[in-house]
């Protein structure tokens, strides 16, 4: 009873921190830069973050199994890797637009896990015989940090997708493997000094400086949470398969679930790979992304809600009565 | 200060390309060797971006030094070795001589290469395959050809065009062994040798070389630049090693460079997948599977159960081996669920020594002699009862209701005179071996006993005693000789995947006058690289060039990434 209370203070706190720092944001987006604000909304998310490391020690002291074995205790795990990816860069004095990305992410996902939707499955459960395994920390806590990860930089991707759409994605294209070069001081000196073809691009560029320095910017957090995200999902994969071959008897059995987070991560291996030619990078890139980001709901979600395959164990069922 | 001071003069040497060709190339050579570069350049298909072959002469310029090294050839990464391509041009034109059948055959399977590391193939192949694996889920699987008659009518096309046609024709009611997505997979693996051959092999040759940039303008064009009035490049040189740099000094010149794993990781990458696919294949061609559901106190042998899967599965002598079901038992949680259920086994060889026992449950596999045993699933095979004091019978039980992990086993025990057609009788039904539920003649709810609880019950006049509820294991068996090779791939990938998170970050720079002026760049990590290199100027105790910042203050007053570079500019301006 005790735990149930504390479990429930305790989202109630981190759920209004997330909603009053997202506030703030649209703030200081709206009336620039009130830097007393913005610490004020760097603590929040710390705070949050300590709420929800909370509930989740709460949960795994009561019910005596790592906090993972349903789809509410996985959101709010997602939730909180969403609030680590938040602190992370912080915590190495990045300035970075990624915030504006995790705390919506994680008020959404939190909100959802709380919302009438799933009421019935706040209490936690039992766990079934094929999830008894030290595994399941490994695996589980690998997928869903990164499908946090994953879903960071694919949003980050139809961030930039979305700032680029106005202008016709072909000049932005044309004047990329221009623009791609970091702003320095030499380099727009070398930029002018270096012909007058490049004049008309680079007069145009400068025009919308700031613009193109935070697609840029986005461009390169996209890749690099991206990244990140790829590696926890390499390794959430791989565990898995070596569970399976622990418990069902064989590391690959064509699961839908199984099929779809190798979908997701061939999609994201697309990514990658699109990087390192320039002839795909900028917007194109971002398009993959951005169908990433729905494919990592399909995975997450979609197998789940039709309850099918050997991963059945956190699906639920939409109906309200 | 020793490995600092240290000429490299060997690595230095390999820098220089015999240049001659390049400089003043033969008329001969270069028309020959024309479509070569061509070909050789579509080979490197997705690096000919940074084919910036950058030769300078620099004979008046090095004031410092009057060493007879003028003429130097900066490559800059990515790009191919220059030595290559010349040996390469040399190597066509004696095959241009020869025999032309064998440069036909000579450049066949080079086409071949091209073509399969091109990266929009691999990443068509990849786009397929995952749309590929999509469709796999989206229809049902493994299903009578009825099923799908009736699911993809020919006159109700999905989406105009999708029949049951296209399900059976193209083998997608079995997606994941049909032959187009065998065949992709297939692509996809020469795909991956072919990019590794020919793009990541040479990448390795190029990006172990480094050289000395001698010129201020070379250092200038990098991604990040940035000078230091009054600095020395050996102050320079200390605290890039103190930040992990590997650091080369030759006389004004420095190089250094971190992460280079991270440049290596990606070959890594694919040859593991080429691990865990080949490992893949002869799990699929070369195992064993079966499975088996044994009533406690039974035996069976295991070569019985094993059914090969591929034309590589070769039985071997374990397969004599004699499985014995000592006990099966549930363990239950405070609420009555069922919490993990074990076997305990006994194996005989032919002798009938026993030679292992163990008992198992779900996730703790039995392992022996490249045999595995899984606990994998549990029934009721019978029911021990007393009646009236008489047995105990055996009441062999059946599964009523599979319905995923809600089990229900029912048995009927015939009461009265058995011979008239209108049997009538007990009913028992069990969900697991903790309790049995019996109902009596009339289907009205009679009770609850336990096994082994010896507490009889009576039902209209006959008493019952449940002695026992006898479990069956469910068991598969398996051998998979790919596994070993599977997990070294498993291993492999997720290291050299972790590995590839590396940036390779390089680092030139250059004494000129009393101004050291520094540049370099990274492949991976754009965002931390400019922030970490103006945090290690800052240490050199930088005073930013005024000539520079002036003339651009205006210009980037707005920006966000010069914010440093202002905070040192004002710097500067108050000193001065």
């Amino acid at each position: 009873m005790i735990f149930s209370t504390l479990e429930h203070i305790l989202t109630h706190i981190s759920f209004s921190i997330v909603s009053i720092v997202i506030t703030i944001y649209l703030m200081t987006l709206l009336v620039h830069e009130i830097v007393g604000l913005y610490h004020s909304s760097e603590k929040g998310m710390i705070a949050t973050f300590f709420c929800i490391t909370g509930l989740l020690v709460t949960r795994w002291v009561y019910s005596g199994h790592f906090p993972l074995s349903d789809l509410y205790e996985s959101l709010m795990f997602l939730s909180w890797g969403f609030s680590i990816i938040h602190m992370v860069p912080k915590i190495r004095n990045h300035k970075n637009h990624l915030s504006a990305i995790t705390a919506p992410s994680a008020i959404f996902t939190q909100g959802f896990a709380t919302s009438g939707l799933l009421t019935e499955m706040h209490q936690s459960t039992i766990l079934v015989p094929a999830l008894q395994s030290q595994w399941l920390m490994m695996h589980v806590s690998m997928m869903v940090l990164s499908y946090a990860a994953l879903l960071c930089g694919s949003l980050l991707s139809v961030a930039l997708l979305v700032i680029t759409f106005r202008k016709s994605i072909d000049i932005f294209g044309k004047s990329n493997h221009l623009l791609i070069w970091p702003f320095s001081f030499d380099e727009i000196q070398y930029v002018n000094e270096r012909s007058s073809v490049l004049l008309n691009t680079s007069f145009f560029s400068f025009r919308n400086y700031h613009r193109y320095q935070l697609i840029q910017q986005l461009d390169r957090w996209s890749y690099r949470v991206i990244s990140l995200g790829f590696i926890f999902l390499t390794i959430g994969i791989l565990s898995g398969a070596v569970w399976a071959n622990e418990a069902w008897g064989s590391y690959w059995n064509w699961d839908p679930k199984e099929t779809w987070a190798f979908i997701t991560w061939t999609i994201f291996a697309i990514y990658l790979h699109m990087k390192t030619n320039p002839n795909f990078q900028g917007a194109n890139s971002a398009i993959v992304a951005s169908m990433g980001f729905l494919i990592i709901w399909i995975c997450y979600f979609g197998v789940n809600l039709l309850g099918i395959g050997l991963h059945s164990y956190g699906s639920f069922t939409l109906t309200s009565n | 200060m020793d490995p600092l001071s240290k000429p490299n003069s060997k690595t230095l040497k390999r820098v220089i390309p015999p240049r001659a060709f390049l400089i003043t190339p033969s008329p001969l050579l270069q028309s020959s060797s024309t479509a070569f570069k061509t070909h050789l350049r579509s080979l490197c298909y997705n690096r000919n971006q940074s084919l910036r072959i950058v030769s300078e002469i620099r004979t008046s310029k090095d004031e410092k030094k009057n060493k007879p090294i003028p003429k130097k050839i900066i490559l800059s990464e990515g790009a191919p070795s220059l030595s290559e391509d010349v040996n390469g041009n040399k190597e066509i034109r004696a095959n241009s001589i020869g025999n032309p059948v064998f440069r036909y055959f000579k450049k066949v399977p080079r086409k071949i290469l091209s073509v399969l590391s091109n990266l929009p193939l691999a990443i068509g192949e990849m786009f397929t395959i995952a749309a590929l694996m999509a469709l796999g889920t989206a229809i049902d699987q493994g299903e009578a050809p009825e099923y799908y008659f009736k699911k993809y009518p020919e006159d109700n096309p999905v989406l105009g065009i999708f029949t049951w046609r296209w399900v059976l024709g193209l083998g997608f009611d079995h997606m994941f062994s049909s032959p187009v997505f065998l065949g992709m997979l297939v692509l996809l693996a020469a795909s991956l040798m072919a990019c590794t051959y020919t793009t990541q092999i040479p990448l390795v040759k190029v990006a172990r070389r480094w050289a000395f940039l001698h010129s201020p303008e070379a250092i200038r064009k990098q991604e990040f630049t940035d000078y230091l009035p009054r600095a020395a490049v050996q102050d320079l040189g200390v605290i890039l090693m103190g930040a992990g740099y590997e650091v080369f000094l030759k006389g004004p010149s420095l190089y250094a460079f971190k992460g280079l794993a991270g440049r290596f990781a990606p070959i890594g990458v694919h040859l593991a997948m080429l691990l865990i696919m080949a490992g893949g294949t002869l799990s699929a061609t070369g195992s064993f599977r079966g499975s088996v559901t044994v009533p406690q106190g039974l035996n069976f042998v295991m070569g019985d159960v094993l059914g090969p899967s591929g034309f590589l599965s070769n039985p071997t002598k374990a397969f004599n081996t004699e499985v014995h079901v000592n006990k099966f038992y549930m363990d239950y949680y405070d609420s009555g669920e069922i919490s993990q259920f074990h076997t305990d086994l006994s194996l005989f060889d032919l002798d009938g020594k026993e030679v292992m026992r163990k008992t198992i449950s779900v996730n703790d596999p039995l392992r022996y002699e490249g045999i595995t045993i899984y606990q994998t699933d549990w029934s009721i095979s019978a029911l021990q009862v007393l009646k009236d004091n008489e047995g105990p019978f055996n009441l062999a039980v059946a599964p009523l209701k599979l319905n995923g992990d809600k089990k229900l086993f029912g048995t009927f025990l015939p009461v009265g005179d058995s011979d008239s057609s209108n049997v009538k009788g007990i009913s028992m039904l069990a969900r697991d071996l903790q309790s049995i539920i019996l109902y009596d003649q009339e289907g009205k709810f009679a009770g609850v006993r336990r096994p082994n609880s010896k507490l009889p019950i009576d039902i209209n006049g006959t008493k019952i005693e449940i002695v026992d509820a006898i479990g069956s294991s469910g068991l598969d068996l398996k051998t998979d000789p790919g596994v070993p090779i599977v997990y070294a791939g498993f291993g492999a990938l997720m290291l050299t995947t972790c590995i590839s998170y590396l940036s390779h970050s390089q680092i030139w720079a250059l004494q000129d006058g009393t101004t050291v002026v520094v540049g370099g760049k990274t492949n991976r990590a754009k965002i931390e690289f400019p922030e970490e290199m103006n945090r290690l100027l800052d240490q050199m105790g930088g005073k930013f060039a005024l000539f520079q910042v002036n003339s651009l203050l205006s210009l980037l007053n707005q920006s966000h990434l010069s914010t440093q570079m202002l905070r040192r500019a004002k710097i500067c301006n108050t000193m001065v």
